[in-house]
């Protein structure tokens, strides 16, 4: 093995810094886009329309299935045949999104679920309104085991970014890609991209236990 | 004449800070059957467990016939007691637990004979065949197939009796055998004990908060409190004649609740 | 049940898809994506067995006595859940050769599939260890067990049942995740849709037939799973 220090820093680290700005852009975009998908994904499967909650739950049961990749081909090849032309970094923020989003709903749901029965009839007997219900009792409530689930998604998505290089979305792996294609040398931009996507999951994993312990110990108070 | 079947001395035994055995003496001799009563959290359970090794100990020596058990002899020097030698010890004791620890994958027959053909080398045939009649002599011979999710407490802990059995020790350990069980399954379980208390080949060492069944089966007595051993002896003593004003507590205190 | 009854409806869905396109001018592209499937077929099975052992190895050696074996299973798990699939398989077969280990894509394909589930299976089985309850270690110590018989003959068939819904799952992720070996140059069923719709431009036709596909695996594991469930758990549940 040769390892050059100097091609890692004149090429592939700038190569790399001016992609992970498009990484990181990607989880963003796509984490948000999930929070508020995922929002009505579980309002519509917990529906009074029988229809509306079953075809939800179906088409979360599909999506859920499906590899995300097939899901970026899949929508990188149809929006364009519909008439709708968006780059395939949208297109694939979209399906990253909708991905998640339907694991996102399952969180809320879950989280709605651990608030004891007891607190809404004690909101119902206290004759608060249903907004305050929520802002007072029930949200802070569900929040402990939301918030850390949802930190876990969004490591999970940064990791799912890489998967837009196979649409020539010109996020990390793509870089690297592109740099060993150009110079026959994978090594470092390869290794270098592992190296970065490891140190920032393992920070995160980090941040997420903090907020984990701080979000436990202030519902303890 | 020989030693006394099971030693300590001097043991100490402790959590952290808290001294749970503090410089316990206690003897066992061949073929005794000695009962261990006393308040919760006095080291009843403790003494069993350091005997059969599940927990270490932080001072002292216990002995098992004469050799010790937590330090081998290597030369004219002591050193801490490798794997080997502590195999080799365990399998003279077997023990039967408050709540059985039956294996739950595994039918009544396959217990018992799982412990002797790993480390005994028996053939399975071999120990099938013994361990019928250990299933016969603890009235489960048609249990034998039956999983212990469909045994109630009383035949799971008859079970429990037989697969310890099986391993012919030469030591028994009970843990409070039928703390766990609905009331008219005690019976069954102590007609079992009883019979073994009675055969004379086992040294048997008897948690119990039966007074009645201790002071029935009992060579001796001996009353724990607070990690030491208060007060031994004959049982109808112990019983009928307690010395020490902690026993007399006691016993007055079990009383009033039956 | 309702799980079944999705199976079969999907199973039916996809039948009709197969004879649809067989007899339309659509047949010309299932030759090349049916083989597509057979090679997303074979990295599944092999990985998902690589899977399971270093699941097991690894989740095992975690809580082992040696420092130095612990030290080990803790690096494997935190690096490949670490890093990226994709990044794993980039590595394994453009860098690995640089150290003169050339992999064929296959090998690559499911050595980086495999370890990268391995590293997350290894979790479930730790966990599924330490679920079974105290008394049953203690109880092969008073019967002089060894170490090895008590984790072998005790431990881990009790562990199994507790450890199938969460290593079900994640062999259905696995398959999903076996569409990203064509990073390798492996032409699974996700690149033959690629390359199909890319010659013939009929997206929603191959990609239905992509998706229920991906479908049926994952509906076939499922119902294998609770069906495995059920065999282990049968003497396990209390009462009667
Ligand atoms: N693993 C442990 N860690 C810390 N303390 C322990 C542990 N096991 C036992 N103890 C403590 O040791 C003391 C003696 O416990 P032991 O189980 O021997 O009591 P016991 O006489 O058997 O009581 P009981 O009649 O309730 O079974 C208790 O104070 C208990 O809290
Ligand atoms: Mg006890």
């Amino acid at each position: 093995m040769d390892w050059r220090w100097d091609f890692t820093f004149d090429v592939v680290i700038p190569r790399l810094w001016e992609a992970a700005g498009v990484t990181v852009y990607a989880t963003v975009a796509s984490f948000l886009l999930a929070l508020v998908g995922g929002l009505i994904l579980m309002l519509l499967k917990t529906s009074k329309n029988r229809m509306v909650s079953f075809a939800v739950t179906e088409f979360i049961e599909l999506i859920r299935a499906t590899p995300l990749l097939v899901q970026i081909f899949f929508l990188f090849f149809l929006l364009p045949e519909v008439g709708i032309t968006l780059p395939p970094l949208t297109s694939g923020i979209i399906a990253i999104a909708l991905y998640n989003s339907t694991l996102c709903a399952e969180v809320y749901r879950a989280g709605l679920q651990a608030v004891p029965r007891g607190q809404w009839e004690a909101a119902m007997a206290l004759n608060l309104s249903t907004y305050r219900t929520f802002r007072r009792i029930i949200i802070p409530q569900s929040l402990p085991p939301i918030v850390p689930a949802l930190g876990n998604y969004l490591i999970a998505i940064f990791k799912e970014t890489p998967l837009l290089s196979f649409v020539a979305v010109g996020e990390i792996m793509h870089a690297s890609k592109l740099i060993g294609s150009e110079y026959y040398r994978f090594t470092e931009a390869v290794t270098i991209a592992g190296v970065f996507f490891l140190v920032m999951s393992l920070v995160s994993a980090q941040l997420v236990r903090l907020v984990e312990t701080y979000l436990q110990r202030s519902i303890q108070r | 004449m020989k030693g006394p079947k099971i030693r300590f001395e001097k043991v100490l035994k402790a959590y952290g800070e808290l001294k749970v055995l503090e410089d316990l003496d206690f003897h066992v001799d061949e073929n005794e059957v000695v009962a261990i009563i006393g308040p919760s959290g006095s080291g009843k359970t403790t003494v069993l467990r350091v005997l059969m090794t599940l927990e270490g100990i932080q001072g002292g020596t216990i002995f098992v016939g004469d050799e010790p058990l937590n330090v081998m002899r290597k030369g004219d020097r002591l050193v801490p007691a490798n794997r080997a030698h502590v195999r080799r010890i365990r399998s003279k004791i077997g023990m039967v637990f408050q709540s059985f620890n039956l294996f739950p994958h595994m039918t009544a027959l396959e217990n018992c004979i799982e412990a002797p053909v790993q480390t005994k080398g028996l053939s399975k045939s071999e120990a099938t065949a013994e361990s019928l009649e250990l299933l016969a002599m603890v009235g489960l011979t048609d249990k034998r197939d039956h999983y212990p999710s469909q045994l109630s407490g009383g035949q799971q802990q008859r079970v429990a009796i037989a697969r310890a059995l099986a391993m012919r020790p030469e030591i028994l350990l009970f843990d409070e055998p039928t703390s766990a069980l609905d009331p008219e399954m005690v019976g069954e379980v102590l007609n079992v004990i009883r019979d073994l208390a009675r055969s004379g080949h086992y040294t048997i060492l008897l948690v119990t908060h039966q007074m009645g069944f201790a002071r029935e089966v009992s060579d001796r007595v001996c009353f724990f409190d607070g990690g030491v051993m208060v007060e031994e002896g004959a049982p109808d003593d112990i019983f009928g004649n307690p010395q020490n004003d902690r026993l007399r507590h006691f016993l007055s205190k079990i009383l009033e609740a039956t | 049940m309702a799980g079944r009854i999705i199976a079969v409806v999907a199973l039916t869905a996809f039948l009709c898809g197969i004879s649809f396109a067989t007899f339309s001018e659509l047949r010309i592209f299932l030759p090349a994506m049916l083989r597509g499937a057979v090679v997303t077929l074979q990295v599944s099975i092999l990985s998902a067995v690589l899977f399971i052992v270093m699941s097991f190895l690894a989740g095992i050696a975690k809580d082992s006595g040696t420092r130095l074996v612990r030290w080990l299973a803790i690096g494997y798990i935190e690096v490949f859940r670490g890093t990226s699939l994709l990044v794993q398989l980039f590595w394994l077969y453009f860098v690995l050769p640089e150290f003169g280990i050339v992999l064929s894509p296959m090998m690559a394909g499911v050595l980086g599939v495999g370890l990268n589930f391995g590293a997350y299976g290894a979790e479930i089985v730790r966990g599924a260890m330490l679920a079974v309850p105290r008394g049953q270690q203690e109880a092969s110590v008073a019967l002089n067990l060894s170490d090895r018989a008590c984790l072998i003959r005790i431990v881990i068939p009790q562990a199994v049942v507790v450890m199938i819904p969460g290593m079900t799952n994640l062999t259905i992720e696995l398959i999903k995740a076996t569409a990203l070996v064509s990073a390798v140059t492996l032409v699974d069923i996700t690149y033959a849709s690629v390359q199909q719709n890319q010659l013939h431009y009929r997206t929603l036709e191959i990609f239905t037939i992509t998706v229920m596909l991906y479908y049926c695996f994952a509906q076939f594991i499922r119902f294998g799973g609770s069906a495995l469930e059920d065999r282990f758990s049968r003497h396990l549940r209390r009462g009667h």
